[in-house]
């Protein structure tokens, strides 16, 4: 199939078939297997943080930053799992990347691996939309393998989608990393797509004890990065800030360590109840920067609805453009289609 | 050619039409409807009778044969605040759902609960509340107290291949140049955020008594519910190594209702725990039951009682709190009980 046709179903929100999905995978792991782990990539670009299976703000995302190929798009990771669309998600940014793949770049998150994706909803999803076949989500598994790491923006921004790494102190550590694999739990590959800065206000006297080392999380796995950390990491590579992505923030977006790191969190609404806003930070060069806030799709609040009442009611919305919305009869149909339970 | 260049001077009559309907639509929108409408969506075969109930939401309006609120209207947008509520007797259940706390809030927060990395997302303006005016008592459950009950030392729990990661960050010490001290966790909370929380309570005490049991029977018949209302209190995803979740549903029936505040903790590999905790009130006795249980099991024991029944997706189910808790043992049960009399003095003052 053409991509272009593609392009046309997927944004009239249609999945593509199975022998389509296998070839377009088989193609990009193609094109991604010649990429470093780092790449490299020039402004102006807008950098877009976690997605999880949002699909419809997916597209709102492509309304409010400009359509692909446009505008340039950096993409920090967590593309599936929890929201509701994680396969329609994935192909669209796979055609896109496979279509316009100097126009749009996407960075692995630690959702694009197998273990978690059976965890959190992907995998489900693709069995329920695939008739209960396994085998798109292994297509699409194996491509996340050949996903790069990193992005740096001019020489001056580093990209990633977690955070660093005690084993990464320069970039060439990263190149080095053999990428092509799962997720391990730990070393290098594994810090930059978990790891979390810490901003730890309370303890500001003794700041050099706390935030000069790489932490240890309670968990028993994982670290948490201080501001030294992030000090030491971008003098000794020369670069100016970090963006990342990995962390919910109910305004779309963080700055920790007053601007060293941002934290760009793309997901409205966050699995349908958060509340929260999401935003794409446009990057002009590097002391000139947009975050682009952004609220839920109205796609979403309808199809929120609709996940309760059989879509019927969704459709007569569509169907029939003379709908009150604002009507005691519409608010109260919406409000008795929800689930009610008799739980003990 | 004509039309054509009709067409290019004003506008298009059609879009002229469409916008009037679109302003009268809105004009008329705005007209409060006679709740009558709403009967549509009710089957109703009794006459209108006068319940014993009211609502005390105005944006959510009840039908005008039963007054049944089921469920609040969809949320509001500022700057109305929309804090739905039902009036049963004595009795007044309110509850309310925010978006997650702001930054300016988390640092409120953190400062609170210090020494306590907070979990991903927190309701901390929702709550669940159920009030009785008469005997000055008041149940509620919200975040912040829920995880004030969030121990501050080491729950001792480990992700699954911790040991396989601190073992390999020892190898690995030997030859780099890293500090020993880095090895060490620098901050002891539980971070699965377990908490034993049963509501936040003000007013006559309960009294223990673990052979009560809640009114099965009562609770397992169809009654229609007056009010519902479903919310999520805190959760976070562990850095993807499971669920710790606590939710609050409510239900109000005619006699009766029912709160359950659950905590649900998954931790990949390792364990399951649900903890209830379940408020009864029955109007008509107006007494009042606070049941506590806590489940806790292996994950792969329960992991291996689903493989039993399907096998295609077996992690689909472990996200089911209903099905993980009926497979759950029982490690600790309590009861309490509270009555109170209808028209005499509360009679808890009679207690120490």
């Amino acid at each position: 199939m053409e991509l272009d046709k593609c392009l046309e179903k997927l944004y009239a929100g249609q999945l593509l078939p199975e022998p389509t999905l296998r070839a377009l995978c088989f193609k990009l792991k193609e094109k991604l297997v010649k990429e470093s782990n780092v790449v490299h990539v020039s402004t102006p670009i807008t950098v877009v943080g976690d997605i999880h299976g949002q699909f419809h703000d997916l597209l709102e995302i492509f309304h409010i930053g400009g359509p692909v190929p446009d505008t340039n798009y950096l993409f920090l990771g967590d593309y599936v799992d929890r929201g509701l669309y994680s396969v329609e998600t994935i192909t669209l940014l796979i055609v896109l990347k496979l279509r316009y793949p100097n126009r749009i770049h996407l960075i692995r998150g630690n959702h694009e691996s197998r273990q978690i994706t059976q965890s959190y909803g992907f995998y489900t999803e693709c069995l329920n939309k695939y008739g209960g076949s396994s085998r798109v989500w292994q297509y699409f598994t194996d491509l996340f393998d050949y996903l790069v790491l990193c992005c740096i923006i001019d020489n001056e921004i580093f990209c990633v989608h977690g955070g660093l790494s005690p084993n990464v102190q320069t970039i060439d550590q990263i190149r080095i990393i053999d990428r092509i694999r799962e997720i391990p739990h730990d070393g290098a590959m594994a810090d930059l797509v978990w790891s979390d800065p810490e901003d730890d206000v309370t303890n500001r006297e003794d700041v050099t004890s706390v935030s000069s080392h790489f932490q240890v999380s309670p968990r028993g796995a994982g670290y948490t990065f201080g501001r030294n950390v992030v000090d030491k990491f971008l003098q000794l590579n020369g670069m100016s800030k970090i963006y990342r992505a990995h962390q919910l923030c109910n305004e779309g977006f963080q700055i920790y360590f007053d601007g060293l790191v941002t934290t760009v969190w793309s997901a409205p609404n966050y699995c349908y109840r958060c509340g929260n806003k999401a935003s794409i930070l446009e990057v002009y060069s590097k002391d000139e920067f947009y975050f682009n806030v952004f609220e839920e799709a109205p796609e979403n609040k309808l199809l929120n609805n609709s996940a309760m009442s059989n879509g019927n009611f969704i459709n007569n919305f569509f169907n029939d453009g003379m709908v009150d919305v604002f009507s005691d009869e519409y608010q109260a149909a919406s409000a008795t289609s929800r689930h009610v339970d008799y739980f003990l | 050619m004509d039309r054509q260049r009709g067409a290019r001077h004003g506008i298009n009559t059609i879009q002229i039409n469409r916008a009037r309907e679109i302003h009268a639509q809105t004009v008329r929108s705005r007209i409060p409807q006679p709740t009558a409408a709403s009967s549509t969506l009710h089957s109703h075969d009794c006459a209108p009778t006068v319940p014993r109930y009211r609502s005390n939401n105005p944006n959510n309006p009840p039908c005008a044969h039963c007054g049944t609120v089921i469920i609040p209207a969809p949320k509001a947008t500022f700057p109305f605040e929309d804090t739905p509520s039902i009036t049963v007797d004595d009795w007044t259940i309110t509850t309310r759902k925010k978006p997650i706390l702001n930054s300016q809030e988390l640092d409120q927060w953190g400062e609170q609960l210090s020494g306590l990395t907070l979990p991903e997302m927190i309701f901390g303006n929702s709550y669940v509340q159920i009030k009785n005016e008469k005997h000055d008592l008041c149940i509620q459950f919200n975040a912040l107290d829920a995880l004030k009950a969030v121990k501050m030392e080491d729950s001792g729990i480990r992700v699954s291949y911790a040991h396989k990661w601190i073992k390999s960050k020892r190898e690995q010490q030997k030859t780099s140049e890293l500090h020993d001290s880095s090895l060490k966790i620098a901050q002891h909370y539980d971070w699965t955020y377990t908490t034993k929380y049963k509501g936040t309570h003000a007013g006559p005490e309960f009294i223990r008594d673990d052979s009560t049991e809640l009114p099965l029977d009562k609770l397992a018949k169809p009654d229609p519910i007056l009010f519902y209302d479903d919310m999520v209190l805190f959760e976070d995803e562990l850095a993807d190594n499971g669920i710790s979740l606590l939710n609050v549903k409510v239900r109000v029936m005619h006699e009766r209702l029912l709160i359950l505040s659950r905590f649900f903790l998954r931790v990949d590999g390792v364990l399951f725990r649900v903890f209830d905790t379940r408020v009864y009130v029955d109007f008509h006795e107006n007494k009042v039951i606070r049941e506590y249980k806590e489940h806790e099991g292996e994950y792969n024991a329960i992991l291996a009682k689903h493989k039993m029944v399907h096998s295609h997706d077996p992690k689909a189910v472990l996200r089911d709190s209903n099905w993980v808790a009926q497979q759950l043992p029982l490690v600790k049960r309590e009861c309490e009980v509270l009555e109170l009399n209808k028209d005499s003095e509360p009679k808890c003052e009679e207690n120490p």
